[in-house]
């Protein structure tokens, strides 16, 4: 089951003369492949773009490659389709992120788990951040954390995902932190980021746990606070003057990956051949600025290194979801 | 016979809001923000539904034209091209399962045969064209044909 | 404020842009021309094709918008001519624009559709300039609580004002809420009536239902309707083709009066173009049918639902770039556009999203211009699309149907799903249902369901919350006027006329 490209350049004579001898549309084998296990025009989108855009403008790759969008079951439709249907596909990459290691850890993608497929690397990540009005008492985590702590259920959170998704997780993870049960937060679950920080806006909801990315046009504005960036250390650029949630005394990490895995049974030597070519993608100084137009943050884990970051961090997903009392 | 189209359809209601009640019973959630909780909106929507379906029992409006004879064999066939383009849509590849599809169909709706054949190479070209070279569209290849040769 | 506007045309006026206004204007009036493919199915079967384009996000919605209103003016070609409707919008078209035609004026008809649609469409259009921003602020004030009094008022117009069978109505909306109830709850993540199936995770898709719904059954529709009876014959001969400025002058206030309640009910969430026609044509029966030459080919009859279905086309655009609520069958369709490209339309859509508010707004001028100036002098060439035999139209729909939903899901699965609500949509359609309050449930009744529990999420189950603030409550108002009107209008007016018999006498 491929899918044709580079016809553009075969001339329209040589299709009508083609169509019933050869087929007409065929693909070249090696054609490069990335499905973006969602609907056009999201996160899984953009990261399928950012490697066909990359590869292509560094001449990694020499063939176009290719976006396909397999949206259904949060990426489950897409993981079991690699895994079942083309487990030793070499040039098919399907993007995913924190979000697909939350679901798996959840056991959200049937019956396969996070050794089913082999992970390739990470090009770029996002952090979370915890978001107030401008107007809010709280000017700085502490703050908030106190009040939280003495009373929990007058300050409602909102963000863009439901319970047990990555955007609940910040949440979550906030609550924990606070010495709080996520359960016994106020959460609100609205569709999407966008829809979230709109609440806060409008004053329906008190704190909004979203991404730094999307915040980045309200900052320029003034109308939110960031309390806290959810990274290992401050990120630059127009983020710099937020601290981050760990200097403030609270040790709360949430950043959103922006990766790759390839099918069960590729081969070493095909596995070795994309890590590397991520590797030198993402030392391109070219790379640095594709991924910065998407509103990514620099990350760089490949191969074995990633394989065990994206292993463990699922083993962590389980502990605390059984903590919480999402699993059954 | 005459009103006996929206007493099937009531029962089929019926039917289809008794399953989606009990479906909403067992749905099971570690816990949930909200008091009313992903149960609460299925099974309102199961009663309302099970209430217009009685209505519909007992006071159908009139029958519509139903089709009968050829033609529900015709709509079967269209169905049944449907459902063969779909099968064949990936594994035959786009040019030769649209070229057959169209012949069909266009047969089904009354073309004669040349016509048909016509329309059937030339939609299929045309339209692989048009998606390919003016939309940039990827589309089904036809692999098998290559390993034939 | 009204900065977004310079910055469309900035947008609107780049060639590329106007050229997909213009081509949209184009494709959308023959798409509508077509009996049976209205906007809604023109935009669905279009509009994954427009993405994979790659095409930016306002050059996008500024072809879709075109296409929207220009299968509005194709809509009244098949009602005039042949009599019969393109699309629920333009059943009233037929009432007086069909009588016209055998009476061999089915040029100056044409013409003046072209006007009264131009015309109405132009008064909605700078509704919307003036009132969009000014409402997107309002937007910012509503929480989930304002958004589920929304929602109910949009379910009261609804039940209000649509369709001869208001049962069916009624039961079409509960199974398109039903629909959208499929998939992950977006409140606790739990998944609902997925069976087990991993494709309906994510709910049924809504492209697919609604290339399932309008595109498939109406193959099969066709092949009934070719069937029973032979198609062509029947069309009319176009006579003149310019209609007299004379004509249009004699029907300016039907189609300004028209424009108006058009744009007003566009406006509303829940109804769309049908429900304009309607009550534009009924209005303008009760003011101005003296003689009782409505129905028999009167020019008034015919400029009035004209007139409205587009200005409601365009009003429909202003609770959707506002509060991402649509206010019709097709604008619920755009939504979906613009999700496929991330942007949720909402209270910030004017300020974050600039370029693609404004061009759009833009564009609608000058797309309606364009309309006009296409219209006027090829509707006779527009007219022989109708001419095209169903042998080949039909294996086009069912190639550009496949090739859209294959497009968005790499997933033969999408396609069957496709097929069985292609096969429901038929039947219901037999059945005498109305496929729009279906299409509207779902969008609606998914956003009541959720933002009714996030209201009583943010509350902590104080239903209270509800009617808190001067919008939920004035909504609430709006919603229970809407319900009991109906009711009282008839009865007070017995009451009236009883009382002046008996004076009478």
């Amino acid at each position: 089951m491929n899918i044709n490209t580079g016809f553009r350049r075969w001339s329209a004579l040589a299709v009508i003369g083609g169509m019933f001898m050869t087929g007409g549309a065929q693909a070249q084998s090696g054609t490069p492949e990335c499905i973006a296990p969602a609907k056009p025009g999201g996160g899984y989108d953009l990261t399928c773009r950012l490697a066909a855009q990359g590869l292509q403008e560094t001449g990694l790759i020499d063939q176009q490659m290719m976006v396909r969008y397999m949206p259904g079951g949060i990426g489950a439709v897409a993981y079991n389709h690699v895994i079942g249907v083309r487990p030793d596909d070499a040039n098919l990459i399907v993007a995913a992120s924190t979000g697909a290691a939350v679901n798996l850890a959840l056991g959200k993608f049937g019956e396969y788990g996070v050794d089913d497929v082999r992970w390739l690397g990470a090009l770029g990540a996002d952090y979370g951040a915890i978001v107030v009005g401008a107007d809010a008492p709280w000017q700085n985590l502490d703050e908030l954390m106190q009040d939280l702590k003495s009373e929990p259920g007058e300050i409602v959170f909102g963000s863009g995902g439901t319970i047990g998704s990555q955007d609940w997780m910040k949440a979550a993870l906030t609550a924990k932190a606070a010495g709080i049960k996520p359960k016994s937060l106020r959460y609100v679950a609205f569709e999407g980021g966008g829809a979230a920080l709109a609440a806060l806006l409008g004053d329906h909801i008190d704190v909004f746990t979203g991404d730094l990315a999307e915040l980045k046009p309200r900052l320029a504005d003034g109308d939110v606070r960031v309390l806290a960036a959810l990274s290992e250390e401050r990120v630059g650029g127009p983020f710099a003057d937020i601290p981050t949630a760990k200097e403030q005394g609270y040790d709360v990490q949430w950043p959103i990956w922006r990766g790759y895995y390839v099918g069960p049974e590729v081969s070493d030597a095909d596995y070795q051949a994309w890590v590397d070519k991520l590797k030198k993608l993402a030392d391109s100084p070219k790379f640095a600025e594709l991924r910065a137009a998407r509103g990514l943050f620099p990350m760089a884990r490949f191969g074995d290194s990633f394989d065990d970051y994206v292993k463990e961090q699922v083993g962590e997903f389980k502990a605390l979801a059984d903590e919480v009392g999402l699993t059954q | 016979m005459n009103i006996a189209a929206d007493r099937i359809l009531g029962i089929v209601l019926l039917g289809l809001a008794a399953f989606v009640a009990a479906q909403a019973m067992q749905l099971h959630v570690p816990f949930s923000y909200d008091p009313l909780g992903p149960k609460a909106f299925p099974l309102g929507l199961s009663v309302l539904l099970a209430v217009f379906s009685l209505v519909l029992l007992f006071r159908p409006g009139t029958n519509g034209d139903w089709p009968r004879g050829v033609l529900v064999l015709k709509l079967l066939g269209v169905l049944l091209t449907l459902l063969v383009y779909a099968l064949v849509f990936t594994s035959l590849g786009y040019l030769p399962a649209t070229a057959l599809v169209v012949l069909v169909l266009s047969r089904l709706f009354g073309a004669p045969w040349a016509k048909a054949a016509i329309s059937g190479v030339l939609v299929a070209l045309g339209s692989y064209l048009l998606f390919t070279q003016a939309m940039g569209i990827l589309l089904p290849a036809s692999d098998w044909l290559t390993a034939l040769t | 404020m009204w900065d977004f506007l310079a910055q469309g045309f900035a947008v609107a006026l780049t060639p590329l842009n106007l050229g997909l206004a213009f081509l949209g204007a184009l494709i959308g009036t023959l798409f509508g021309a077509l009996p049976g493919i209205g906007p809604i199915n023109g935009i669905a079967i279009l509009m994954p094709l427009a993405y994979t384009m790659g095409l930016p996000a306002e050059s996008s919605l500024i072809l879709l918008a075109a296409i929207y209103t220009g299968s509005e003016y194709g809509g009244r070609m098949s009602s005039i001519l042949l009599n019969v409707p393109g699309d629920a919008g333009a059943v009233f078209t037929t009432l007086d624009g069909n009588p016209l035609a055998k009476q061999g004026l089915a040029g100056p008809a044409l013409g003046l559709s072209a006007v009264s649609s131009f015309i109405g469409a132009t008064l909605a259009i700078l509704g919307i300039t003036l009132f969009a921003p000014l409402l997107a602020r309002v937007a910012v004030m509503f929480g989930p609580a304002e958004f589920f009094a929304l929602m109910v008022f949009a379910f009261a117009s609804m039940s209000a004002m649509m369709g001869k069978d208001p049962l069916k109505t009624a039961i079409g909306a509960v199974l398109g809420v039903l629909v959208a109830t499929i998939g992950v709850d977006s409140g606790t993540g739990v998944l609902r009536f997925t069976f087990g199936i991993p494709e309906l995770y994510d709910g049924i898709d809504f492209i697919v239902l609604i290339i399932g719904l309008f595109a498939i059954s109406e193959i099969l529709l066709m092949l009934e309707h070719s069937h029973t009876s032979d198609d062509g014959g029947a069309m009319a001969p176009l006579g003149r083709v310019m209609v007299r400025l004379k004509e249009v002058l004699f029907c300016k206030w039907a189609i300004l009066r028209s424009g108006l309640i058009g744009f007003v009910i566009g406006v509303l969430p829940g109804t769309g173009a049908s429900v304009a026609g309607a009550v534009a044509y009924t209005t303008e029966k009760r003011l101005s049918d003296q003689k009782g030459t409505f129905g028999k080919g009167d020019m008034r009859g015919l400029s009035a639902p004209e007139s409205a279905n587009n200005a409601a086309a365009v009003g429909a655009f202003v609770p959707m770039l506002t509060l991402g609520i649509p206010g019709s069958g097709t604008t619920a369709v755009m939504l979906g556009a613009l999700m496929l490209y991330n942007i949720t339309p909402g209270p910030t859509m004017f300020t974050e999203h600039t370029a693609v508010a404004g061009g759009l707004i833009a564009s609608l001028y000058l797309g309606n211009l364009m309309l006009l100036l296409l219209n006027l002098p090829l509707a006779g060439l527009f007219a022989r699309v109708l001419t095209i035999p169903r042998w080949l139209l039909v294996p086009a729909i069912a190639i550009l149907a496949f090739v859209g939903v294959f497009q968005l899901h790499s997933n033969l699965y999408a396609i069957f799903l496709m097929l069985i609500v292609g096969v429901m949509g038929y039947l219901l359609r037999k059945l005498g249902f109305s496929l729009a309050p279906i299409i509207l449930g779902y969008v609606l009744g998914g956003l009541m369901e959720q933002n009714l529990r996030r209201a009583l999420a943010i509350s902590g189950g104080d239903s209270g919350i509800l009617w808190q603030s001067g919008i939920s409550i004035g909504l609430w108002i709006a919603a229970a006027m809407l319900i009991v009107l109906p009711w009282l209008l008839p009865w007070l007016w017995r009451k009236r006329n009883a009382a002046s018999c008996s004076l009478s006498k």
